[in-house]
């Protein structure tokens, strides 16, 4: 089996829909974080897919994913330090226990 | 020196104008410390002086041609309203006659209206009626006369409502002002017509249109009906007459020029425009038929009434249907000459009536009685006033009334018939007020009733002199005809239905041995005359309601559909509003929810013609 785009691209999709469904339904903060990153790792597949099979010359694609890669671990930790604030004064990590600024 | 006065003529309304505007300073509020008698005595004055000024200028107009003058009052593009005066004979008297019947009930209000503070507002309102009746008189223009009419309308609203603290008086302004507006209104609308007809609302010059005008007969009749429909509330006719009644709420001496020449302001208007009237036959049968209708009831209801003011005015309208008669039958001669010898005749009984109702305070005639031997002046007047009101021989009416029933025992003869009916029922009702005021025994009300005093007696006696000098006048004019010319069959039957009137209303009334109160037929009879027709009730069931129910629809319309609609507008987006902040629910996944949806369907929304393309090659 010749390995397609297709494939890569259709894998990606589907790690960014897991990433969103864990997005919306994690009730533990840190595995929002989590699923934040495995949407940005789909997004990395999807361009290493791209620069491999459609830019294989100027591999551009991949200089996005480094940039991303790194972007995503200071995202991540500025995230971390964030829930850890919240817990702080919160004693939780529950994001039901966050809705304090709504209406 | 007396052609200066007539060319100043038109300064014969300013007088009274003046003294309505110098009258106010007495209000109460106003000059707090002297009282309100100068208001009174301003206007006697300025009164005095109209009427002289009226009588030079009569001097020089007199068998002279009738002269106009023309003030300049507004030109706009091709309409140029400008106010035609014309200077006759007739138009002079009038204002003589208006100032003059002004004057005395000027006079005689010092002497009734003694007790009472408002002299300002009354004073300048009479003053005001007064210069407005005189500018009518003058003014030879349709359009300047319907705005008069309509100035004489609000004056009527405020003059019967001086004493607006007795809520009947309320009522009665109220009603006096609705009916005459409404006539006032179909008048405006018969004016407005007729422009684009005649091109002209000067009265000569209508009267010179309509005598070779050709007309679509539909178009004059609801032209002649709608220009009748303005005098017919003015003149208290069938069936707008009620206000006159409700008037009657008024103080006396308004009651005298009401009766005697405010009714006449719609008369004068009528006769005025009697060539347009008579270019449609069915115009002319609604004013006969209008004349008869309001003669005959009117003669009939004044004979059920209690209140002696109440019988006089129902004369009133009665009278008025005489010259609306006359109208119809073409004449306005004798229209004018019925006038004349109606106002002198009526403000003289009025005068006479209102002296008795001032010391004996009850205007009930059932409690009245037995002061003919305490009461000769005013007994005298109320006679004189009464046999000049009605037909007979020596007197004024007489002359008229033959003048109107040799033309109509000619051309009219069933007319002539029900002249003959009102006279005497006239004749009937006068005497019965008489019999009943003046004859019999005292009444607990007029056991001691002393004669009035000298400003109420001087212009009631002056008015009695005058009734009797106007046969006198009229030979002096030529306005009688000869003996020789006299339809005698006509004169005898006019002058014998006035004697059994009076001879059946004397047996009945001053007669002791039959039994008072007088029982004709069956009390429900009785009662439908004594009651107008329940011509209240039959306001209230009809327009009164019609107007109220639509008013009512119309309010509620406005108030729960109309502002409904406006407010369900506000309350949406008050409810949209406070539904949808609930979106805003806290919880930063749902944010991310909806970022995500956002997107997506963006996506879509962009892809849309990839997408769809896809799905046709799936398809295919």
């Amino acid at each position: 089996m010749q390995l397609q785009l297709q494939y890569f691209l259709l894998l990606a999709a589907a790690l960014f829909c897991i990433g969103i469904y864990g997005l919306i339904t994690s009730r533990n903060a840190v595995r929002v974080l989590m699923s934040i990153e495995l949407m940005l790792n789909a997004v990395n597949l999807n361009l290493m897919g791209f620069s491999n099979f459609i830019d294989p010359q100027g591999i551009k694609g991949q200089v996005f994913t480094v940039f991303v890669i790194t972007v995503a671990a200071a995202e991540a930790a500025v995230g971390l330090a964030i829930v850890l604030s919240i817990y702080r004064n919160r004693d939780t990590v529950d994001m039901e226990q966050f809705n304090l600024l709504k209406w | 020196m007396a052609q200066f006065f007539l060319q100043t003529a038109w300064l014969i309304p300013c007088y009274p104008l003046l003294g309505a505007i110098l009258a106010i300073p007495w209000s109460p509020g106003i000059i707090r410390r002297t009282g309100p008698r100068p208001s009174g005595y301003i206007n006697a004055v300025m009164s005095f002086i109209a009427f002289l000024h009226g009588l030079l200028a009569l001097t020089a107009t007199w068998n002279q041609p009738a002269q106009e003058l023309l003030i300049p009052w507004l030109h706009v593009v091709d309409l140029d309203l400008t106010i035609p005066v014309e200077l006759s004979a007739v138009t002079i008297g009038a204002t003589m006659v208006i100032t003059g019947i002004n004057l005395l009930a000027q006079v005689f209000a010092i002497g009734y209206m003694e007790m009472d503070w408002g002299w300002a507002r009354f004073y300048s309102l009479l003053a005001m009626f007064e210069a407005g009746m005189c500018g009518l008189a003058l003014c030879n223009s349709l359009f300047f006369s319907y705005i008069i009419l309509e100035i004489l309308t609000l004056g009527t609203y405020l003059l019967i409502g001086l004493w607006f603290n007795q809520s009947l008086v309320v009522t009665g302004a109220r009603d006096a002002f609705l009916t005459k507006r409404v006539g006032d209104l179909f008048l405006l609308m018969g004016v407005i017509a007729l422009y684009p007809l005649s091109g002209t609302w000067n009265f000569s010059e209508l009267a010179e249109w309509a005598s070779t005008a050709n007309i679509d007969p539909k178009v004059a009749a609801l032209l002649g009906l709608a220009l009748i429909a303005g005098p017919m509330g003015k003149c208290a006719q069938f069936p707008l007459h009620l206000w006159l009644d409700e008037a009657m709420e008024g103080p006396v001496p308004s009651t005298i020029l009401r009766n005697s020449v405010v009714v006449s302001t719609g008369a004068w208007v009528l006769i005025k425009i009697q060539p347009i009237i008579a270019l449609s036959p069915f115009a002319v049968s609604a004013t006969l038929f209008i004349g008869v209708v309001t003669a005959l009831g009117g003669t009939m209801v004044a004979i059920a009434q209690i209140d002696i003011k109440r019988t006089l005015s129902y004369l009133v309208s009665a009278y008025m249907g005489f010259v609306f008669i006359a109208v119809g039958t073409g004449q306005t001669q004798t229209a004018l000459l019925l006038m004349l010898t109606y106002a002198v005749a009526m403000a003289l009984l009025v005068m006479s009536v209102g002296a008795v109702v001032w010391n004996s305070i009850t205007q009930d005639v059932t409690k009245l009685g037995g002061l003919w031997s305490k009461r000769p002046a005013s007994g005298l007047s109320y006679i004189v006033g009464a046999a000049g009101l009605v037909a007979v021989p020596p007197l004024g009416s007489f002359w008229a009334l033959v003048q109107l029933g040799d033309h109509l025992s000619t051309n009219h003869p069933w007319l002539f018939g029900v002249l003959l009916v009102v006279n005497t029922l006239a004749t009937f009702s006068l005497t019965r007020v008489f019999g009943l005021v003046f004859g019999g025994k005292p009444k607990q009300m007029s056991e001691r009733s002393p004669e009035i005093h000298w400003p109420m007696a001087l212009p009631m006696l002056i008015l009695m002199g005058f009734t009797l000098h106007v046969p006198l006048l009229l030979l002096q004019w030529q306005l009688l005809p000869n003996w020789s010319t006299l339809n005698t069959t006509v004169a005898g039957l006019l002058a014998a239905s006035s004697a059994i009137g009076c001879g059946l209303s004397s047996y009945i009334y001053l007669n002791d041995n039959w039994a008072k109160p007088v029982q004709f037929g069956s009390q429900g009879l009785q009662d439908f005359f004594a009651y107008d027709f329940y011509t209240q009730k039959l306001y209230r069931l009809t327009i009164v309601f019609v107007v109220d129910l639509v008013s009512k629809t119309i309010s509620w319309t406005d108030r729960y559909i109309i502002d409904g609609i406006v407010n369900l507008v506000g309350m949406i987006t008050v409810f949209s509003g406070q539904g949808l902040k609930y979106n805003v629910s806290g919880q930063t996944q749902f944010y991310a929810l909806t970022i995500l949806l956002g997107v997506a369907l963006l996506g879509i929304l962009l892809s849309w013609p990839l997408i769809s393309h896809m799905s046709l090659i799936i398809g295919g």
